[in-house]
């Protein structure tokens, strides 16, 4: 080895590189390996290629069914809906309901009679009212012969109820001028004398379709008997039908045609994508710790970022590969059964989608694979053995199933609110490229490209920390127990808190004023109430657990709550930011308010809120409103939570982690937004300065400008005209747009002013290996560190 | 930290396996913060057999684990030809070849794809890689299985597939953590044979066992291990003249039992502190 140690440290830089070769290599290997497994080629390829079929010929067998099965319909009453010269002069219809046959061959099949009842006439429903009289059995009966050997009602309750017909039809007396009045089953009726009961179970699916086809028949003969009546009466039927209506659908018909496909089939492939993407993660990363090949891989000269990529990109193909065959196998059966069947959602043109623009799915798809691959992948890594990777599924799905189902809700349209939730805004966007509205789709294209990509980097980067972690890899298999894992909480307690900790303390805030918001019912009208209102929750329900816990379960409270000194230069530069990056968030917020705009009720029940704001003496509100939150909310999130998360060389989890927690703490949708952004910034302040004090300066400062500029404006100093002007419509302050740009600059000056101070001090050790050093109280004793620091 | 690095290798050109104050901590439920490995220290030269003994238990997994680069040492450093197993993993990765009990094989792939791929992995062009190959095929007697998947294999297969896998790339230093464990005698035989054959080509290796009389017959020196710590290191020769026992075995357990006596009576003199 005569290397110099430049040349080994570029040796290592090098090493430390993935290499294409073995990234493929990876990949062909867990391919071909997956493909060996019969289990993963079942679930992936056999099974969609038979599902979709099975199922397709299920409905069309139900739908054959439903319009080829016989029924048999009894109509009791027979001497009051034929043409029978008996009755003749009370039955006033033009046309009868039912014909007798004459001719034998034309009668009905004669079937089952019930007993004690004498055959029934041979009857079939008349021409006009039903064609196809080969699939309706008629029995018909006279309800007078009927009714002398029992209640007629009961008869025919019996008769559905023991299936000896299908739908019985009850006819008691003739029916008047006005026509038969359907009545089903026996429900009440206005119309006196002229009813006809109609018996059906709709617990059985022959009775339900019996009853169908004789409500459409009774309907016919009604609607027959209305029109002679009018027109006998002198009456031009077209009064009936005073103008028809025209519809016309404007949209091209590209778009009719893909108007259902562009919703259901992103749809599908999503959820199959996850689902495909989840079976293999299973097997490449549990599946491998169980059988113990990984700890094979892991001392081979792979590198953690090769066997990551390797891995991910087989995942990505598996879960392609299922969303692409069960769509397609999908469509294929569909467009072929629907063409059988010969229905469709609103009679639009279903056959077969147009397929060029489908093909966008396919630029989708890949983005999408990739992200929930690379959950999958980190999700799965967690698990010890397939069985509990299984277990992981649930919750995964949970989480970003409502991102799949949020563009299927009516109304959900590609906009700039909707662009930046991620997967939501890229389906809406295949959406629109599906429906051919390019123009719309290319101006949300940067945003939901970047959100994204955003998920996208994150989620590789947690599959490949996931990697990185021993306690996830080498995970021991020892039995988890409530008892022993409180004492080891209480036993090895350490200066900070762990992520652990640090995550249930997170829990714990988020859930208490979850319910804290739930118990308060309604607005109070007085500034003591307000008072109370946002004191309770900063020190009972923000505050209070958190000391609680930092007491509880660390040693050190100046530790665990990050109570650190900042040295001069850095506290100059917090000063000007906690000024300056006020302009920077109200125009955020305004830019927020824009995109998801709130509702006029709210603003109306934040109202009489800010009126007491305003009226109430100002240093209470500047207690109140800033110095208060900024205490609690900041030791709380940038102090204790941030403090464990930051551990074990997490600085990004710690910053994200925390500002969506301070983002979901702000209760409403356009705060939480604003805040989480000011948290990532807060974030950053505290992994740069190591320290919570920085942090608390700055959300005072914002706050306490918040709450004043009304009051500052209403000053009238001189020259403060330039700065802050008051809108003419809302009343509300707000900066002048040059004074905004202006803050804009110092701010970044003052950030990167303050990553150059930092870099030079070791507080970015301060945060995380000082931390475990200290904890672990190893460098005292250990000779090595010494040779370490020479 | 690289210039100790060089130094160190200048210095001590001999010994291939350095391990300075090794420790290695676990957070566990129930016993705590707990050193699985405490302040280890060894060295191994080329061409010498390093045995680790200890029951279960004893650390002897962790300390190869961290030297194979799969875990990280807490404090300490342990150094491969001059490469630090932490900070230059990839670097170590290339010189060494682990097998384990707990390194298995892949089922869905038969014995010469195995072994080819890992050979792939290191980066060797195809002929050198199939010149290998072939060649490890014939000494460890592995043609007749050659197209026989993993998950077919009987464990002495599996065996000797693991070790043709980690001798692919002709690594200079081998480590065996408990490679004995479960094979029948006869498979276990032939493995020591392989070892001995490495050791004449020059090989630098460690193998740890809680076997006593592997250890006695193979290793040139041996290290008893025992939670966590190395209790004593030497040549049989030595470590029986330090102790005045000619039976290993009770040598072992005097040690043991020795190292037990002494740390009971620390924690009786800190109880009555503590009072």
């Amino acid at each position: 080895m005569s290397l110099s140690s430049k040349e080994k440290r570029k040796a290592a830089m090098r090493a430390g590189r993935p290499r294409f070769s073995a990234i493929r290599l990876m990949y062909t290997r867990e391919m071909r390996d997956q493909l060996r497994d019969r289990r993963t080629l079942f679930t992936i390829a056999v099974l969609p290629m038979l599902l979709y079929p099975l199922v397709g010929m299920l409905l069309l067998q139900i739908a054959q069914f439903t319009r080829q099965h016989t029924i048999s319909v009894c109509v009791i009453g027979v001497e009051h809906v034929t043409d029978d010269a008996e009755h003749a002069e009370t039955n006033t219809f033009v046309s009868p309901l039912l014909v007798t046959v004459e001719d034998e061959e034309e009668a009905s099949p004669s079937r089952l009679q019930p007993l004690g009842v004498s055959e029934s006439t041979p009857v079939r429903f008349s021409k006009t009212l039903w064609d196809s009289d080969s699939n309706i059995d008629v029995y018909a009966y006279s309800a007078a012969e009927l009714s002398r050997s029992g209640d007629l009602e009961e008869r025919a309750q019996d008769w559905v109820r023991d299936q000896v017909f299908d739908c019985v039809v009850c006819v008691r007396q003739p029916l008047g001028v006005n026509g038969p009045v359907i009545m089903q089953d026996n429900q009440e009726t206005d119309a006196a004398g002229a009813s006809v009961g109609l018996y059906y179970n709709v617990a059985s699916d022959q009775s339900m379709i019996a009853k169908d086809r004789m409500v459409s028949i009774l309907n016919r003969w009604r609607g027959s008997w209305v029109r002679t009546r009018l027109s006998d009466a002198g009456v031009e039927l077209s009064v009936l039908d005073p103008f028809k209506i025209n519809d016309c659908d404007i949209a091209p018909e590209r778009t009719r045609e893909a108007a259902f496909w562009s919703k259901l089939l992103p749809f599908i492939m999503l959820v199959w994508a996850m689902t495909g993407a989840f079976y293999p993660a299973i097997d490449l990363v549990a599946g491998e710790k169980e059988r113990g090949t990984l700890e094979t891989l892991l001392c081979s000269p792979a590198l953690r970022s090769e066997i990551v990529w390797g891995k991910l990109g087989a995942v990505m193909t598996f879960s392609m590969m299922t969303a692409l065959l069960n769509a397609s196998s999908m469509l294929v059966t569909s467009s072929f059964v629907f063409n059988q069947i010969g229905v469709g959602p609103a009679g639009s043109s279903m056959g077969a989608p147009p397929l060029i623009p489908m093909l966008w799915l396919l630029v989708a798809l890949i983005p999408l694979s990739a992200l929930f691959s690379a959950l999958a992948l980190a999700v799965a890594a967690m698990a010890r053995s397939s069985k509990e990777g299984q277990y992981y599924l649930m919750p995964l799905m949970m989480v970003t199933l409502p991102l799949v189902l949020l563009p299927m809700l009516p109304g959900t349209t590609l906009n700039l609110g909707t662009s930046l939730i991620p997967v939501t805004g890229m389906f809406l966007l295949v959406r629109s490229l599906v429906e051919g509205q390019h123009m719309e789709a290319l101006t949300y294209l940067p945003m939901v490209a970047v959100v994204t990509s955003v998920c996208l980097s994150l989620a590789t980067r947690w599959a490949k920390r996931q990697f990185e972690s021993e306690s996830v890899l080498f995970g021991d298999g020892d039995q988890w127990e409530l008892g022993a894992w409180m004492r080891h909480l209480w036993r090895d307690r350490q200066r900070a808190a762990t992520p652990t900790i640090a995550f249930g303390c997170g829990a714990v805030i988020l859930v208490a004023l979850f319910f804290g918001k739930l118990a308060v019912t309604e607005m109070p009208d007085t500034f003591g109430g307000i008072a109370k209102l946002i004191f309770l929750p900063q020190f009972g329900l923000i505050l209070a657990p958190t000391l609680l816990m930092a007491t509880m379960m660390t040693t050190s409270l100046r530790t665990s709550l990050r109570l650190n000194t900042v040295n001069w230069r850095i506290w100059s530069l917090v000063a000007v930011l906690a000024v300056m990056l006020h302009p920077l968030y109200m125009q955020l917020a305004g830019l927020i308010g824009q995109m998801y705009p709130l509702s006029p009720q709210a603003l109306e029940a934040m109202r009489p809120f800010g009126e007491h704001i305003s009226s109430a003496p100002w240093l209470s509100v500047i207690l109140l409103m800033a110095v208060v939150p900024a205490i609690c909310e900041e030791l709380a999130f940038r102090g204790f939570i941030f403090g464990g998360l930051v551990r074990n060389n997490s600085p990004v989890r710690a910053v994200l982690v925390t500002a969506f927690m301070f983002g979901i703490s702000h209760g409403v949708l356009q705060q939480s937004i604003s805040a989480t952004f000011m948290g990532i910034l807060l974030g950053w302040v505290a992994l740069r300065t190591g320290s919570v004090l920085p942090g608390i300066l700055i959300h005072f400062g914002n706050n306490a400008l918040s709450v004043s500029l009304g009051r500052i404006a209403e000053l009238q100093l001189p020259g403060m005209q330039n700065l802050i002007s008051v809108d003419a419509v809302s009343q509300a302050p707000q900066y002048h747009p040059i004074w905004t740009g202006c803050a804009l600059f110092v701010s970044v000056a003052c950030l990167i002013g303050m990553y150059r101070i930092t870099a030079d001090m070791d507080v970015m050790e301060n945060n995380d290996v000082l931390a475990d050093r200290i904890i672990s109280d190893q460098p005292v004793r250990d000779p090595s560190l010494k040779q370490y620091a020479s | 930290m690289h210039s100790h690095q060089s130094a160190a290798s200048l210095v001590l050109p001999a010994h291939m396996i350095q391990v300075q104050h090794l420790t290695k901590t676990y957070e566990d439920l129930r016993r705590g913060r707990f050193r699985a490995v405490d302040q280890v220290s060894f060295t191994v030269r080329p061409g010498e057999i390093f045995g680790l003994l200890g029951a279960n238990g004893a650390g002897k997994t962790t300390v190869l684990r961290i030297l194979s680069t799969v875990l990280r040492p807490t404090s300490g450093i342990a150094t491969i030809d001059g490469y630090d197993v932490a900070h230059e993993p990839a670097e170590v990765r290339r010189r060494i070849g682990f097998v384990s009990n707990n390194t298995a094989i892949y089922d869905r792939m038969t014995a010469w794809e195995m072994v080819e791929y890992f050979g792939q992995l290191h980066g060797m062009t195809n002929d050198s890689l199939y010149q290998r190959l072939e060649k490890l095929f014939d000494q460890l007697r592995m043609n007749e299985f050659r197209d026989v998947p993993g998950g077919k294999m009987s464990t002495g297969m599996r065996q000797k597939v693991s070790i043709a896998r980690a001798l692919v790339h002709d690594p200079p230093v081998l480590i065996f953590d408990e490679a004995t464990l479960g094979l029948d005698v006869l498979v276990a035989r032939n493995l020591l044979a392989v070892i001995r054959e490495l050791r004449e080509a020059g090989k630098c290796l460690i193998f740890s066992t809680h076997i006593m009389s592997e250890v006695e017959r193979l290793c040139d020196r041996i290290a008893i291990m025992h939670k966590g710590r190395i209790l004593d290191s030497g040549t049989l020769d030595e470590l029986t003249g330090r102790h005045q026992e000619t039976d290993f075995e009770e040598l072992f357990f005097s040690l043991l039992s020795s190292h037990e006596d002494a740390t009971h009576t620390i924690d009786a003199k800190e109880m009555e502190v503590a009072r």
